[in-house]
């Protein structure tokens, strides 16, 4: 019940809602407002996880982002997320938290054998091992590594949470809330400027809430509080807390990962766990603060080892004590922060401080309060496996290199500071490219490439009274830019503490004869020793170290780890810093959920889908469905038990026999008009238009500039400056693209609108030797004799009241017509169609008996216009006009495509007249020839001939017209079939074309 | 995500258009004779600069326009947008 | 009957989504028995805009709407414009008002699915799937602009109440209709 490590009163949490949650099976208990980390330290649980590589014990290192270690697997309110960062995520009840990277427990862990065996997984060591000998590598390695890899267990459960996106646009954006953000957000917003402010933790304030400073006679936390709340009053401005903006795009956008209800116990039904917005600002203020720098030394890593700002915060925001008996290790002032906060807390810190004696206002204020301070002394290595117990300290000599005097102190945490480094990453990521301020030995932004301005902390100011400067400053400059007005805000009186020089050291020196391992990324167990081996193996540049032993590389992103690699890697090279780099920051700044990047495309709204007005009735009547791009097309109707063959064969030998109807809404249809119609449709397609007649159809070929078919349809002229377009389904929204392109840009002297119709127009085919007498029925008043509707013709009539067009048109190769009639009145038509059409047998047909008409009559579509192919390879070359010139026109002349033994299209029956051929295959002389077996051609499409009763394919082969007669192989490899084929004419069913016409 | 001013619409997402090419090449007149250099030239001859490039983008979800595009193929940085009977300086 | 519009199945009336705070639930109906037609100037037409007026309406300028309680006007693009109207009459105006040579005139009635969304959420709701810029999209103007994958256009009808009018290609109308209709869920609608 008790937690040992939480004081009385101190802290922001609410003593008043406890909260219990449970760790590795232990009921815990701790308080609204604290992470599981507060809540832990607060129950004097350091112990969490195990390191990656060497299963090392870890414990907590920070407070915030900048946690390396304690990365948990959490289940809360219903799932169960790995990798949570246990510095950050909010306490909320139920919750239930399980360390990682370790069996059969945290404390008894196996896999610290790693550990004993550390000298033989040094940096890259699997770059030089797994190798031996081959055989080895699928079936024990690789197992072997898998589950080794990796530190927490993604969950096999759907996902049921909502995720939204939100796009929103605003003048200023603010990322961060501490005071250089305040200001700047304060200031724009008094000058009438859309401000969002955006802060990633659930408090906003930043270091006012730990610093002891004040502003205007108030706190930093009173006066944070009184800006946030007239800023929240403000209708211009909106205020978000739990939010992190965490990439920054290209011209100025900005996304930002909003954590909706994840603190929440319970939520409405429909209320989003998370939310991604996608942020365009005029201008930005990075407002990202600073991250503390730590100093490497023996056995860092052990649990009870923190950054002391980090403890700092976790008494000042969680009133939670890190330890009773902590050694304060530091090169600068702000650590003496730490230490004052314990003394006030009535614990007894020692500080070691590696610079040589001197005075400050903090140093001076610790000693006044008797605090023990050793100058030029620093800790060799930290004592204690699984928690600190003491640490072997040393008075360092002037060079730094070794020491004078070393002694043992009892000691249960050490919190170290190494100065600080700005949080530079989104400012890297707008383009800036960043240089190195030898003040504070850190990177700091350099000249802007997009709209950014880097404020306080973030920008290498640590001040308080220069952040709330600046912030005033680029607030008002930037917002009056863009309202063109000027409200003068009163700069209020800062009281802080000054800070000395920092000490230009990080890496304490190895005692003789010792050789504990000192850690520089903790995450990814990359040591001292690791960078060295990297420069020795020849490893130079800063990309290249930080990828041999992945320094940086983990899911803290290096944010303690990079610069002190960095020094190393110049030091040993005998560089400086700037001169050695770094490596880039990329997007996102901390893990986002896949969820929140997916949003809402999920389940039926993963991705529209496109329904004909016939669809509703194809649904009742059993039709199996199959995507033709975003459309839904009848693929079959399944009657009874069938399948797709026995369906799709009932249903073309139907159209043969009798007459079938098949919904054809989904094929493009452009409307055309314009006094240079004509012209157009002559420059855009191989054939000739200018002489068509009003209410005839015609059918075009379209090339692509290379000479390349690009689609296929049937044009009509409507009236006599008026064309109706069709196209392939696929091809439907390329082709308007296409038209448009050279309408605007190519031929702007012609005089022609286009725009799509195929949403207007509902659409069926009536197909096959009854056609005629079923259109008779549904057209009682019309004359549909050859002579009156002929092949290619076109009449405007009523259909039962509605008005319809009537295109004596063929896809199959039957005697057809294409009834149009307009979308609301589909469904009207298609039933009428059903109850007229029963006596002659009607049935309706989808596309695979579509596709099987098609085939057998040699019919090219889709397949075998792949976009390899010309008008001579598929068989129109009849189509292509010899006297004008035509799009792509000049493409056919190319020697390429005129080579007496190009690929021409033929037709393909298996000689067993049973085999169906894989559409795909390849076609070679002998089945038996090794690899490479030269390849003639491929099969592009295949139905089961109804006409004949066997096996029929469409195939592009080389010399195709002269191989008719001769025997070869289909061989489809992926299918594991090679099937002895005969070649035949491509036209294996009326090839004269005899039923169209009739 | 690219934010580009359609000379018609003023300043739009990246998705509402569709990119379309080069803006730099001329099609051949139609009805004339074309030399089989300048023809291939047409067709597939295309410099892949690093930095400045004038290219062709559809409005699609937007007037349906074609408009030019002055953008640097290596920063993404939009210079200039016309309609397409405009120069790019 | 032998009408079937494309919401017809799909719209069901009701109230959904958290619908407890009744100030901001946002209304939903289906728009149909509209004409609409697609009217585009010629460019080598050389007849000014500014007399013609259809249904009394003049064609207006880019990104606004001319509208009577009948009719509205949608500017879609250079010379090119939607004649909504659930005026009868309409394609006679039309036709009495533009000659053949100066306009290409195309019957779209059939080729929406119209959505109309009413209430103070509605831009949040818009704001979902939509990458526009909203801010000056007041009363009196449209834009084309996508939601989620689908290709729209707005009608900003009205500013206070916020009323729109969202347009998309009839067969997309079930997609749209799920994909604002669940953008809705947080605030809850009504769909009458």
């Amino acid at each position: 019940m008790s937690q040992p490590f939480r004081l009385n009163k101190e802290g922001l949490i609410n003593r008043n809602k406890k909260i219990s949650f449970t760790f590795n099976g232990k009921k815990l208990f701790g308080y609204e407002g604290d992470t599981i980390a507060s809540a832990l330290i607060a129950n004097g649980i350091h112990l969490v996880g195990r390191s990656f590589k060497y299963h090392r014990p870890r414990g907590f290192f920070g407070a915030g982002v900048e946690e390396p270690n304690a990365k948990l697997q959490v289940e809360f309110n219903g799932h169960s997320e790995p990798n949570v960062n246990a510095t950050e995520m909010e306490l909320v009840e139920g919750l239930s938290a399980t360390s990682q990277n370790c069996w059969p427990s945290v404390n008894f862990d196996i896999g610290a054998i790693n550990n004993f065996l550390k000298m033989f997984f040094p940096a890259g060591f699997y770059y030089k091992t797994f190798m031996w000998p081959k055989s080895f590598w699928y079936k024990i390695y690789e197992p072997f590594i898998r589950k080794a890899a990796g530190l927490g267990v993604a969950s096999l459960e759907k996902d049921k949470e909502r995720y939204e996106h939100k796009f929103e646009y605003c003048d200023l954006l603010v990322t961060g809330s501490g005071p250089s953000g305040l200001a700047s957000a304060y200031a724009a917003a008094k000058n009438g400027a859309k401000v969002i402010l955006a802060e990633d933790k659930p408090r906003f304030g930043g270091t006012l809430l730990t610093d002891d400073v004040s502003i205007d006679n108030l706190s930093g936390k009173d006066w944070a509080e009184k800006i946030v709340s007239e800023l929240k009053s403000m209708p211009n401005v909106t205020v978000k807390n739990r939010s992190q903006v965490f990439g920054y795009y290209d011209h100025n956008m900005l996304v930002m990962f909003e954590r909706v209800s994840d603190h929440l116990e319970k939520k409405s039904k429909f209320t989003p766990r998370q939310r991604l917005w996608y942020i365009r600002a005029k201008e930005t203020i990075l407002s990202t603060g600073s991250i503390e720098r730590p100093i490497v030394f023996g056995n860092n890593d052990t649990p009870g080892i923190f950054l002391s700002a980090a403890a700092k915060e976790y008494m000042k925001v969680y009133g939670v004590l890190v330890g009773k008996k902590p050694i304060i290790f530091t090169n600068n002032d702000s650590a003496y922060e730490t230490a004052l906060e314990f003394k006030k807390n009535n614990v007894e810190p020692i500080i070691l401080d590696t610079r040589e004696e001197h005075s400050s206002e903090l140093i001076d204020e610790a000693k006044s309060k008797g605090i023990d301070i050793r100058f030029s002394h620093g800790v060799i290595v930290a004592n204690g496996y699984k928690k600190v117990k003491s640490a072997k300290i040393g008075k360092l000599n002037k060079d730094k290199n070794s020491f004078e005097k070393i002694e043992t102190i009892d000691c249960d945490c050490i919190c170290v500071s190494g100065f600080w480094t700005p949080s530079v990453h989104l400012a890297s990521q707008s383009g800036n490219k960043l240089k190195y301020d030898e003040k504070i030995d850190a990177f700091i932004p350099d000249k802007k490439k997009q709209h950014e301005t880097s404020v306080g902390a973030a920008n290498g100011s640590f001040t308080l009274e220069q952040s709330l400067k600046h912030g005033f400053e680029n607030g008002a400059y930037l917002s009056a830019k863009i309202t063109d007005t000027k409200t003068e805000i009163a700069i209020p009186n800062v009281n802080e503490k000054k800070y000395g020089a920092h000490d230009k050291f990080w890496c304490m020196p190895l005692p003789k004869n010792e050789n504990p391992k000192r850690f520089v990324d903790f995450q990814n167990d990359v040591s001292v020793s690791d960078i060295e081996i990297a420069l020795r193996e020849g490893y130079r540049s800063i990309e290249h170290v930080k990828r041999y032993t992945t320094l940086g590389m983990a899911t803290d992103q290096g944010r303690t780890s990079n610069l002190n690699g960095l020094q190393l890697v110049s030091n040993i090279e005998n560089k400086i810093v700037p001169e050695v780099g770094h490596t880039t920051f990329r997007p996102p700044f901390t893990p986002i959920t896949i969820g929140t990047i997916v949003g809402r495309e999920v389940g039926m709204e993963y991705m529209p889908t496109r329904k004909t007005p016939m669809h509703e009735w194809h649904e009742r009547n059993n039709a199996v469905f199959v995507d033709a791009g975003a459309w839904k097309r009848p693929r079959y109707y399944k009657q009874g038990n069938e399948t797709l063959f026995e369906a799709s064969k009932r249903e073309a030998k139907n159209v043969r026999e009798n007459v079938g109807i098949c919904d054809v809404t989904t094929l493009g249809k452009i409307d055309i008009k314009g006094p240079d119609a004509a012209e157009f449709l002559n420059r855009v397609y191989t054939n000739a238009w200018m002489k068509l007649p009003v209410g005839k159809a015609r059918y075009g070929l379209m090339l692509r500039e290379d000479g390349i078919v690009m689609d296929d349809g049937t044009t009509t002229r409507i009236s006599e400056n008026h064309y109706h377009m069709t196209t392939t389904t696929a091809q439907a929204a390329n082709v308007l693209s296409h038209l448009e392109y050279y309408l605007q840009i190519v031929w702007p002297e012609l005089n022609v609108n286009v725009v799509s119709t195929t949403e207007q127009w509902a659409g069926a085919a009536i197909a096959g030797p009854k056609s005629r007498d079923m259109l008779s029925k549904l057209y009682p008043d019309l004359d549909v004799s050859n002579d009156a509707l002929p092949f290619m013709g076109y009449k405007e009539i009523d259909f039962f009241g509605v008005p319809s067009r009537i295109f004596r048109i063929s896809f199959s190769g039957e005697l057809a017509y294409e009834i149009n009639v307009k979308s609301d009145h589909g469904l009207f038509m298609w039933e009428k169609m059903m109850e007229v059409g029963e006596e002659f047998g009607n049935q309706p047909y989808g596309t695979e008996a579509l596709s099987t008409l098609r085939i057998e009559m040699g019919h090219v579509a889709g397949p075998e216009l792949d976009g390899r192919t010309i008008p001579s390879d598929v068989s129109l070359n009849g189509l292509v006009s010899k006297k004008k010139d035509f799009i792509g026109k000049n493409s056919l002349g190319r020697e390429a495509f005129n080579v007496e033994s190009r690929q021409k299209i033929v037709g393909l029956i298996p000689i067993d007249r049973k085999s169906s051929i894989p559409e795909g295959s390849h076609i070679v002389k002998d089945k038996n020839v090794k690899s490479p077996n030269p390849k003639l051609g491929h099969v592009s499409s295949s139905c089961w001939s109804v006409e004949n009763n066997n096996p029929f394919s469409l195939a592009i082969m080389k010399d195709g017209k002269n191989m008719i007669g001769k025997k070869f192989f289909a061989v489809s490899p992926l299918k594991n079939k090679s099937i002895e084929v005969e070649v035949i004419s491509s036209h294996y069913v009326d090839p004269e074309g005899k039923r169209v016409r009739s | 995500m690219l934010y580009i001013k359609c000379p018609y619409c003023g300043l739009r997402a990246q998705k509402e258009f569709s990119y379309g090419g080069d803006a730099t090449v001329k099609r051949p007149n139609i009805n004339e004779e074309v030399s089989n250099e300048d023809w291939d030239n047409f067709v597939y001859m295309r410099k892949s600069p690093r930095g400045k490039h004038i290219e062709l983008w559809q409005h699609i979800a937007g007037c349906r326009q074609w408009i030019k595009v002055q953008r640097d193929t290596a920063t993404h940085e939009i210079f200039q947008t016309a309609k397409v009977t405009e120069e790019i300086r | 009957m032998k009408n079937v519009s494309s919401l017809e199945n799909i719209h069901k009336l009701g109230l959904f989504g958290n619908n407890d705070n009744k100030d901001e639930l946002i209304n939903i109906r289906e728009i149909k028995d509209v004409l609409i037609y697609q009217i585009v100037k010629y460019k080598k037409s050389s007849i000014s805009i500014d007399k013609i007026k259809i249904d009394n309406l003049n064609l207006p300028k880019t990104l606004f709407v001319s509208s009577n309680h009948y009719t509205r006007i949608l500017w879609m693009g250079p010379d090119n414009w939607l004649v909504v109207s659930s005026n009868k009459e309409i394609e006679k105006s039309i036709l009495e008002n533009l000659s053949h040579d100066d306009f290409a005139l195309t019957d779209l009635s059939h080729s929406r699915t119209i959505l109309e969304l009413e209430g103070s959420l509605v831009d949040e709701v818009l704001k979902k799937g939509c990458p526009l810029n909203l801010d000056g999209l007041d009363e009196g103007k449209c834009s084309n602009s996508a939601f989620h994958a689908i290709t729209i256009t707005i009608d900003f009808i009205s500013s206070n109440p916020r009323k729109i009018r969202i347009f998309a290609l009839r067969s997309f109308g079930e997609s749209l209709y799920h994909s604002i209709t669940d953008a809705c869920l947080e605030f809850g609608y009504k769909a009458e």
